[in-house]
């Protein structure tokens, strides 16, 4: 005897069945991984030189370095007699340099500076946009909406589908970079891990809307990343707050905020506190996967035509 | 005199040429459209269309751009209409419960191409919301219907275009739908292919199913069946029996701009023929208003020849009447 057509049943299968067909690997899905590859080996080789401190900063342009303008205070300390006080100074700032700050360096280098603004919204891109791109450029799409599911549940069903890979991706590829980072990459694993979660998220339901909105979400999204996130959320001013990577390093910034780890210039960074980036990236997460699945539910697809 | 050559005004134009004989007591239509208009930007795709469909094969045709695919996806529920309303068994089409109701075949020639027949068929039979089970088994009697049981295994991809519609008319059957859409579901199918398909669709019609089969081939769709919708520039020209709408056709007078000399020798001519119900002069032309259009243009060819009349331009000026015409006329009993 024939079981009556089940939805919930097809929805079931909807996202099992898509989260395997993401599993096939694409242009984007190797470019995202020779970036990890590329981005591991930088910082394999950072924690290779040691260079997880401060000692290789500059307080200002053509003045010597940290490490540098310490070794001249431990010569001076030392000649033409050594000043037991001085030295003992000499190997606290020494200490706190090279030790202590390792977390501070790794943090605003590997983590804030490459990692949020370039490589989680360009990872998660990779899978987000692609999705549903690839059943609207191959013309596939028909197929889904000629079946008797709500357009909402095909949405859900797909982007849920799809959650797991850019989580894979950017909590994986998070994971490997902390690995190669040595001490200060185990430290900051756990630390800003949530933030990296949820980051992905908001990420996720923007590029995922971008591919339901428009034919090349690819190159779109793109031009997004590079532009929006990666240029524009470095700018000084308020601009940036149009921005997720903004509020992904805020949120991140309160909770290494016991660290002693802030933005190298408050002033300009002007951040907002930990429960407002959470609230503004758990409200984009929601509204823009809402929003997704209202132009969804309303789209004629010229791609089925 | 140009008021005689007006085609006719708007309303009278977007009335069908024939309309269905009223039947006594008829089960309520599976699809209805009720004066649906659907725009492209500035390009009206179909204009105020109203149409009834019940259990049955009606062939819906067309030239290119007519607006059949339009028609179809908008009872398949892929697009909206920007006025009017289209439902299925009283449902609106673009939701996901008429969607239940309707088998749709597109002429969209794409596919998961990895996937073999028998796999794509499977998903989209889970997609439906069918279990494992009968998943696979709703899928083995679909293969053996449309011919493709034992060829099912290989990947799309290296499919003939016969198997590919195959193919795609299964997945049209796989939730047994009251209504079938079918675009163009013979083309590329080989004559034997073709012979099975008909046979098909006529017993899908007798248990009872709703099919509308769009075709730029009258002659196919007069095998299946005599009942046709004829779309032209978006509107339904003509819907009914075929030889009604021919029937209907030749007693109903054609304007056609005949330019030609010496015209003198043409209009003395014409005068003399039966099928010619007026003739006007438009400058150097002649609106000639003809009944039979078939028997006239067979005369006029003859007359063109014998007295040598030097041709510059035939035209017909109902547009909607030209477009049914081509199809009559290009048919076997025409």
């Amino acid at each position: 005897m024939t079981a009556p057509l089940s939805p919930c049943r097809a929805w079931c299968f909807l996202v099992g069945w898509s989260f395997r067909r993401q599993a096939r690997g694409h242009l984007l899905v190797w470019v995202a991984l020779g970036l990890l590859g590329l981005s591991a080996l930088l910082v394999a080789l950072s924690t290779r030189f040691e260079r997880w401190n401060l000692g290789f900063l500059r307080d200002g342009r053509g003045r010597p370095t940290y490490e540098e303008q310490l070794q001249m205070f431990e010569l001076a300390s030392s000649a033409p007699m050594p000043h037991a006080g001085l030295q003992a100074l000499a190997g606290a700032v020494r200490a706190q340099m090279m030790e202590a700050s390792g977390l501070w360096t790794f943090s605003n280098w590997a983590v804030l500076g490459m990692f949020c603004s370039f490589l989680l919204p360009l990872w998660t891109l990779t899978f987000a946009t692609d999705a549903l791109a690839r059943e609207r450029e191959n013309r596939t799409l028909l197929w889904l909406l000629a079946r008797p599911l709500p357009r909402p549940a095909l949405y859900l069903g797909i982007f849920l589908a799809t959650l797991p890979w850019c989580l894979l991706l950017n909590v994986g590829g998070y994971t490997v970079l902390c690995m190669m980072g040595g001490k200060p990459g185990w430290q900051a694993l756990s630390l800003y891990l949530p933030s990296v979660f949820m980051g992905t998220l908001a990420f996720s339901a923007l590029f995922f809307l971008l591919a339901t909105a428009f034919r090349r979400p690819s190159i779109l999204a793109l031009t997004y990343a590079f532009f929006l996130e990666t240029v524009a959320g470095n700018l000084p001013g308020y601009f940036k707050r149009l921005s997720l990577s903004f509020y992904t390093r805020c949120a991140m910034y309160d909770a290494a905020r016991d660290y002693g780890i802030n933005p190298p210039r408050p002033g300009m960074f002007v951040a907002v506190s930990g429960p407002v980036a959470w609230g503004v990236l758990l409200g984009a997460f929601v509204i823009l996967l809402a929003l997704g699945c209202w132009v969804f539910s309303r789209k004629e697809f010229a791609e089925v035509q | 005199m140009r008021d005689l050559l007006e085609p006719q005004d708007a309303e009278h134009r977007s009335r069908p040429l024939v309309r269905p004989e009223p039947k006594v007591e008829q089960a309520p239509p599976v699809l209805l459209f009720e004066r649906v208009s659907k725009w492209y930007g500035p390009v009206l795709g179909l204009n105020q269309v109203t149409l009834e469909l019940r259990p049955g094969i009606t062939g819906l045709v067309g030239h290119n751009g007519a607006g059949k695919s339009t028609l179809l996806q908008l009872a398949a529920g892929h697009l909206r209409p920007d006025l009017g309303r289209v439902t299925l068994n009283g449902l609106d089409a673009w939701t996901s419960d008429a969607k239940l109701h309707v088998g749709y075949c597109p002429d969209l020639d794409q596919f998961y191409e990895d996937l073999s027949g028998r796999d794509f068929l499977l998903v989209l039979a889970r997609l439906t919301g069918f279990s494992q089970l009968d998943a696979c088994e709703r899928v083995e009697d679909l293969l053996r219907l449309v011919g493709m049981h034992d060829r099912a295994d290989r990947a799309l991809a290296g499919y003939s275009k016969g198997m590919r519609q195959r193919i795609k008319l299964a997945q049209a059957l796989i939730h047994d739908p009251a209504l079938l859409l079918l675009d163009e579901p013979l083309s590329g199918i080989d004559p034997v292919g073709r012979r099975e398909m008909v046979a098909l669709f006529l017993e899908l019609a007798r248990q009872g199913k709703c099919l509308l089969i769009s075709s730029h081939e009258l002659d196919e769709l007069e095998k299946l069946t005599d009942q046709v919708a004829i779309l032209a520039a978006g509107r339904i020209a003509a819907v009914g029996a075929l030889p009604r709408i021919r029937e209907l056709l030749d007693q109903h007078p054609h304007a056609i701009r005949v330019s030609c000399e010496p015209s003198d020798v043409l209009t003395r001519h014409l005068w003399q023929w039966e099928e010619i119900v007026g003739i006007e002069r438009d400058a150097q032309d002649l609106i000639v208003r003809a009944r039979n259009p078939k028997r006239f243009f067979e005369k006029l060819s003859l007359l063109i020849i014998e007295e040598n009349l030097e041709v510059r331009r035939i035209e017909t000026l109902d547009e909607s009447t030209s477009d049914v015409l081509n199809y009559l006329l290009g048919g076997t009993r025409a």
